[in-house]
């Protein structure tokens, strides 16, 4: 009976190391999470939203309000490209291409083209965008996050479009509706929590990157909203503020990664509230 | 009537020149990518290029044997500690914690996973390597530091706590929640029966987990683990503020040291030359190697993913 | 002969769900018992206290004993594990391990730390032999079980269980998976098992607890309706219910 002893001991061993692990996991994760709303919150002031970046030595002004117009401005642009076109591409995945092996092919591609380092879709949107055109430009840094989008949308607008049932399409065209009319007045409509939740989160991705903007986009202390030029992004200005020697710069990082954080976060928790009440309702 | 079967027509070109979007992409950013590189890749040879670790603007040889070195050791260092971690985690999360904590924690885990790399990496520059410096480095110093042979490996020679461990440690940080995701996922997937199945000959949690749990999805546990590993060698921002970007030999696993991405964010953007399309040339590596990984991973997880 | 387990006045709740009630009944050694009564009833509830199976979910309660030759098995100190080696159970689909034929065999004789090759074989093949499947596995051994058929599954499933000598094997509704040829066979091994252990099966086929059961007992809402030797259950009930359930007009 030594044997179920020892066989017991190794279960309670195995266990208290698999709760360690948790509770370790846990325990660091959350400290990040404190750490962030600590220092941020600390470093919040009014003036971030109102005023643009003032010289390190000048205590106590200095603000980012260029930096939220611009990420506002390159998430819009992105969006405005990127959603429409993974809407509908979705949508050719889901009723055109059920059986054709290049959708299934696009299908794959847009899984692993979500996963691709943002990085290199910033040095492709480098050399297509900024190279020709001769400098850093907001379009190039637009460009770049709306490739980011696009396989996402495309991704999760043709699940959500599968999972439409047939019969809810057929009893449309019973009534003689064409395909065309179909998709948008039927199964647009019964897919749209989803696809809405699918855009949520491609926001709350894109609002979190900057590497691919790094060196499209790039940065700029002016307050100016013309996408040819070097548009300020609140990422790019953390990452350029924190790195930096002076206190006043690296509290104002501190405080744009906290309202970076808080909306990212904001932003999956909408999502999954969106598709929660679908499933109830 | 007519005017239905054009619309319909119209309607289908415009959805699927949409998807095509994603292919033209895709192949775009190949060839874009290729093409940029072409002129390093000509003027240093493939093999040459791969294979060497000269990276100096003032004679203007660039090799990638270090970004690549470094890529592949903080990658491995941080899959080497998270995976362990996670694994636990996800353990705990299917087969310990109490029910009524077990969707809260799986959705913190999720949200967590989300958080931008730039905050994990800011964390990581002001948070995780004064306090490893302080407190982890003399510690591995005193002990592993003294070994005969290896010991200078482990040994902290400059001040600072930016390094190739830091940059590891953070990484691994920032992959636990999403290994641990995809890890419960999968475990949770183990039909009940046959884990009752399992208890009923007698065996204990270990031994299930073991025995049954584990190799019932080891498939998709390898998958999460490999798309980790993609997450982990495309990662940018966590990386670039503690790895030090350092183009020398590594002496220490806490020395400043490259990674392919470190090198990109770092100069970029004063780069022109040989030097960018050797930068581009990373990128390529980079974007072929997160494609065959992803590849692997999705073949693993099945329709899964 | 006489009672190889007694269960006397058990309780059982699910979180607030009361899902047995009072039930009493004795279970005689080296002989087949069948569990029976409509969907919810409970019987499959009555067959995972044998084992506590249900220790492993949060808010299960028992109240009550199961007395297994005069000890109660519902109590703390039981030793859990030690009590479902000797309590095999067949569940109602094959449930194979991911892993060789062999080693799902030997999985039980393994975790008792039976490390010896030779053993192990003889062991594995006595099982298989047991369970009736050894003439279509000997030769794919160290094959995945997961390409067995359904009926061999469920036989390498049995085999595994016997592999461990359990006292008493419990069968929730292990054939209503399966084929009629596949069922037959089980049947058969079953009736041949009880020469060595002691059977409890929860069936949904009246039919087959007639066929195979030396006992049966009719459960409803919980509650222990009658027990009997099944001649009697099926020929001259004494209980209405009885009578309407075992000829089908309700359940």
């Amino acid at each position: 009976m030594s044997g179920l002893a020892a066989r017991k001991a190794w279960n309670l061993a195995a266990m208290a190391l698999a709760s360690l692990c948790a509770l370790a996991g846990l325990l660091l994760l959350a400290t990040i999470l404190r750490d962030v709303l600590a220092e941020g919150l600390g470093s919040l002031r009014l003036r971030l939203f109102t005023q643009d970046p003032a010289p390190p030595n000048m205590a106590g002004a200095g603000g980012l309000r260029s930096a939220f117009l611009g990420q506002g401005l390159l998430t819009l642009a992105a969006s405005a490209m990127g959603v429409p076109i993974g809407v509908l591409g979705g949508t050719y995945l889901a009723e055109y291409g059920r059986d054709s092996r290049i959708c299934r092919l696009i299908s794959t591609l847009s899984d692993m083209a979500v996963s691709i380092p943002s990085i290199v879709i910033g040095t492709f949107a480098y050399a297509i965008l900024v190279k020709p055109m001769g400098g850093f430009n907001g379009w190039a840094g637009a460009v770049a996050l709306a490739i980011i989008i696009l396989p996402i949308i495309v991704r999760t607008t043709e699940e959500m479009m599968t999972m439409v049932p047939w019969a809810l399409r057929e009893a449309a065209f019973a009534l003689g509706a064409p395909y065309c009319k179909v998709i948008t007045s039927i199964v647009w409509r019964s897919a749209m929590s989803g696809i809405f939740t699918g855009i949520l989160l491609a926001m709350a991705r894109v609002a979190g990157e900057t590497a691919p903007l790094l060196f499209t986009s790039f940065n700029s202390n002016f307050f100016r909203l013309d996408m040819s030029q070097a548009v300020p992004s609140l990422t790019v200005s953390i990452y350029q503020y924190a790195a930096s020697p002076y206190e006043g710069w690296v509290g104002l990082a501190w405080a744009a990664a906290f309202v970076v954080t808080v909306l990212v976060l904001m932003l999956n928790i909408l999502g999954r509230v969106v598709i929660r009440l679908r499933k109830r309702g | 009537m007519k005017g239905g079967i054009s619309k319909n027509l119209a309607f289908r070109c415009l959805t699927g020149l949409s998807s095509a979007s994603v292919l033209v992409v895709v192949a775009a950013m190949l060839a874009t990518l290729a093409w940029e590189s072409f002129p390093a890749l000509r003027h240093f040879g493939v093999l040459r290029f791969l294979s060497s670790s000269d990276w100096n603007y003032s004679t203007g040889t660039f090799g990638a044997l270090r970004p690549l070195a470094g890529t592949f050791l903080s990658t491995a260092l941080a899959l080497s500690v998270a995976v362990p971690v996670a694994l636990g985690m996800a353990v705990f999360l299917t087969e310990l914690c109490p029910h009524r904590l077990r969707a809260a924690i799986a959705a913190a885990l999720e949200l967590l996973a989300a958080i931008p790399s730039i905050i994990y990496g800011m964390w990581g520059l002001f948070v995780l390597a004064p306090f490893l410096e302080a407190h982890f480095q003399p510690l591995v110093s005193g002990t592993l530091g003294q070994l005969p042979v290896a010991g200078p490996f482990f040994r902290a020679r400059l001040a600072g706590g930016v390094n190739l461990f830091t940059a590891s440690m953070i990484l691994a940080v920032m992959i636990v929640p999403f290994i641990s995701s995809i890890a419960r996922e999968a475990m949770s997937q183990v039909p009940a029966m046959l884990r009752e199945s399992s208890y009923g000959l007698g065996a204990t949690r270990w031994e299930t987990i073991r025995w049954v749990v584990i190799p019932f999805s080891k498939m998709a546990l390898a998958g999460g683990v490999i798309l980790a590993m993609g997450r982990a060698l495309g990662e940018t921002m966590a990386v670039a503020y503690v790895i030090g970007n350092r183009h020398a030999a590594l002496d220490s696993i806490f020395s400043p040291y490259v990674t392919i991405t470190s090198v990109m964010a770092n100069e970029f953007n004063e780069a022109g030359g040989l030097q960018l399309s050797a930068l581009f040339s990373l990128a390529l590596i980079l974007f072929l190697a997160n494609f065959m990984a992803l590849s692997l991973a999705k073949r693993l997880l099945g329709g899964r993913r | 002969m006489g009672d190889h387990l007694l269960v006397n006045g058990l309780d059982f709740f699910y979180g607030q769900t009361h899902a047995l009630r009072a039930v009493t009944l004795p279970i005689r050694r080296n002989r087949i018992t069948s569990l029976i009564g409509p969907s919810g009833c409970g019987k499959t509830t009555l067959l995972r206290c044998f084992n506590r199976m249900h220790d492993l979910y949060p808010n299960n309660r028992y109240r009550g004993e199961i007395l297994m030759d005069g000890r109660d098995i519902l109590g703390p100190a039981v030793d859990v594990i030690g009590l479902r080696n000797s309590m095999g159970m067949v569940f109602q689909k094959p449930t194979p391990f991911p892993m060789s034929v062999f080693d799902n065999v030997a999985y039980g004789l393994r975790l008792k730390r039976v490390r010896n090759a030779g053993v192990l074989r003889e062991r594995v093949e006595k099982a298989l032999r047991q369970a009736a499947v050894w003439d279509e596995v000997k030769d794919r051994l160290g094959q995945n079980a997961q390409g067995l058929s359904g009926g061999q599954q469920q036989r390498l499933v049995i085999a595994r269980t016997l592999a461990v000598d359990p006292q008493v094997i419990l069968f929730d509704e292990s054939t209503s998976a399966l084929d009629p040829i596949s069922s037959k066979k089980i049947e058969e091994l079953m009736t041949e098992l009880k020469k060595e252990v002691t059977i409890i099966a929860v069936t949904h086929n009246m039919q087959q607890a007639a066929r195979i059961s030396d006992f049966t007992a009719l459960m409803y809402l919980g509650s222990l309706v009658e027990y009997d030797e099944t001649a009697t259950i099926f020929t001259k009930p004494r209980n209405k219910l009885t009578e309407e359930y075992v000829t089908g007009r309700f359940g």
